[in-house]
């Protein structure tokens, strides 16, 4: 059997960041892909997407971006292509098309069987990220037949869908970007909306990205927050990388029906929630109280004449008698999208490292088996570990916690 | 993005101590959550009827409680009944708007806002033509509950539409009201 000290298996942002920092503490290591490098940008997004995060705050480890556009949002090929060439820049040692088949505990550390044959290593780091499948609920199964599902991660532009009216499931980043370019095709589009985040794109003309950096918000930490479990569970805010708004008001201008929470699919009719009101009420005082946080903290500044006056997004319109079902066999529904989350998929570890829900366990990032970590899960480390921007300071500190293990040095705090 | 955590002393008659020691206590051991109310209910006569709460299930084992609760339901006299109690409807609604009080008085002492006063108004609309069977395509329940609360506390406004909020997303009847449950009912 082959063996490294350090194997990483992924090579998306996460995978490579890890590599520059075992590279730079000269930690013999090497990283698996199961196709090519940013696997899952090439092949489990929709051709329309662009980053949610805007330039400038997409840079890599070593690697801001100098482009012309800070301030825009690149598309997931730029992104691609520039995780190609920051594999050439940082001499990432790559073994791409190697799927990982099952990983186990050795007395050396961990066997990792891929499809190229087995590898051992003393650590091993899994950097396959937070977004490695989506997740559809279990009363999917109670669709009808004759109706066309599919997920963010398979869905690729409108044309993929029969004619015919979709019911989009989840009003979070995805749900209200896929929901608007589906609308626009000419089919009807019903969005069953349940909790969710709101947040401007700009606010007193600037980026959103930029309020939540400079109130501190994204570098807020794992062990610094009440409720950890809740705050990964945190769905993504309604936002596309464009300068177009697709909040719920947004979208019903362009025609989209929004409905509550889709609770139940019972005689063929799926069976929407009463709640939508209270749905859209929380996610506008929440919005609403970032922002008061944002002009409180403009005025402590002093920038309150360098920016535009505050101006706040109009209240949400939930309509007064929001549909309750819909049926699923009459026609007026031929598809429905899953945007209902993505999940980390660690169906091929095999090692006792999870909890009673399936979870991995880990202490921001150090996992429950020595020489075990993981990269760009949901608030792994702090609020942007699962960003671009986000792997530079994980990979930097788990690193020197991997590189203390194999010294065989204990005690280092995670 | 921001938890709010008790920062004042106030006293709304709310635990909140015990109740995240519950919930501490059923994120260790899921069993413990799994409860079971129960009620009995006894015709009486007509379209009267006497509701006892005695006992639940929780906490892993038959729960009593420190006395039995009646709940009188009857239909008014339009209705050429004798209007011993609430309708079961109203029964409902008063449920309804106990349940977000409560809601309210918890987030409240929790957030430390000081309660001075809170009072609800409930009103669901219903048509009669689904429950007397004149027109099929009219439901029997509700067609529109709402409910409208005046709130009297130590808070802006922006503070108490948040106590209401999250009062609604952490409550066992809106949720009862507003999704879809299976209801099983057989004959011994």
């Amino acid at each position: 059997m082959r063996a490294v000290t350090t194997l990483i298996i992924g090579a998306g942002q996460s995978g490579l960041a890890m590599s520059r920092a075992l590279a730079h503490r000269g930690v013999d290591h090497l990283i698996l892909e199961r196709g090519a490098v940013a696997n899952a940008w090439r092949t489990d997004r929709w051709d329309s997407l662009r980053l949610l995060t805007p330039n400038w705050a997409n840079g890599l480890p070593g690697a801001p971006y100098r482009g012309p556009d800070p301030d825009g949002y690149m598309r997931v090929s730029e992104l691609v292509e520039r995780l190609d060439a920051y594999v050439s820049e940082i001499g990432a040692p790559v073994q791409c098309e190697t799927e990982v088949l099952r990983v186990t505990q050795t007395d050396a550390g961990f066997r990792v069987d891929t499809s190229r044959g087995s590898v051992g290593c003393r650590a091993l780091v899994l950097a396959t990220g937070a977004c490695a499948r989506s997740h559809v609920p279990a009363l999917a199964a109670a669709v009808p037949s004759g109706v066309f599902q599919t997920t963010p991660s398979a869905y690729k532009r409108p044309d993929d869908l029969p004619p015919g009216g979709v019911l989009v499931v989840g009003a979070s980043a995805s749900g209200v970007q896929l929901a608007r370019e589906i609308m626009a095709s000419g089919r009807p589009v019903t969005l069953a909306v349940g909790w969710h985040i709101r947040l401007p794109r700009t606010y007193r003309g600037r980026d959103v990205e930029w309020w939540l950096d400079s109130l501190g918000l994204m570098d807020e930490r794992f062990d610094q927050v009440d409720d950890l479990a809740r705050v990964r569970r945190t769905p993504s805010p309604q936002l596309i990388g464009a300068p177009e708004p697709v909040n719920l008001n947004a979208l019903q201008d362009n025609g989209v029906e929004i409905v509550g929470r889709l609770m139940d699919i019972r005689d063929g009719a799926a069976l929407f929630s009463g709640g939508l009101a209270n749905a859209c009420t929380s996610a506008d005082l929440k919005m609403n109280r970032l922002l008061d946080a944002a002009d409180e903290w403009a005025t402590e500044h002093g920038l309150d004449d360098a920016l535009l006056p505050p101006e706040r997004p109009k209240l949400t319109r939930a309509p007064r008698a929001p549909a309750l079902s819909r049926s699923l066999t009459d026609g007026g529904i031929r598809s429905i999208v899953w945007a209902t989350g993505y999940r980390p998929d660690f169906s091929w570890l095999d090692l006792p490292v999870f909890d009673a829900r399936g979870r991995l366990r880990h202490h921001g990032g150090v996992v429950a088996a020595p020489g075990l970590y993981a990269m760009g899960l949901t608030f792994m480390r702090r609020r942007r570990s699962h960003q671009i921007s986000g792997v530079g300071d994980d990979a930097h500190e788990l690193s020197a916690h991997l590189n203390a293990f194999l010294d065989g040095r204990v005690g280092i705090a995670a | 993005m921001t938890n709010q955590t008790e920062t004042r002393t106030v006293s709304n008659g709310v635990d909140v101590a015990a109740l995240l020691e519950a919930k501490q206590a059923i994120e260790a051991t899921p069993e413990a959550g799994q409860f079971t109310w129960r009620a009995r209910c006894k015709w009486v006569d007509g379209v009267q009827s006497r509701s006892t709460v005695d006992g639940f299930f929780g906490l892993g084992e038959e729960q009593a409680r420190k006395s039995p609760h009646t709940i009188d339901a009857d239909h008014p006299e339009q209705f050429a009944a004798t209007d011993a109690g609430p309708t079961p409807v109203e029964i409902v609604l008063s449920g309804l708007a106990s349940c977000l009080s409560a809601g309210v008085a918890s987030v409240a002492q929790h957030r430390g806002i000081q309660l001075r006063s809170v009072e609800a108004k409930v009103e669901g609309d219903m048509d009669l033509a689904g429950i007397l069977g004149v027109d099929g395509g009219v439901r029997n329940g509700f067609s529109a509950i709402r409910i409208s609360f005046e709130i009297d506390a130590d808070a802006t406004p922006d503070e108490i539409a948040a106590l209401v909020a999250q009062s609604q997303k952490r409550s066992a009847v809106f949720d009862i009201i507003t999704n879809p449950t299976n209801v099983h009912v057989t004959v011994a």
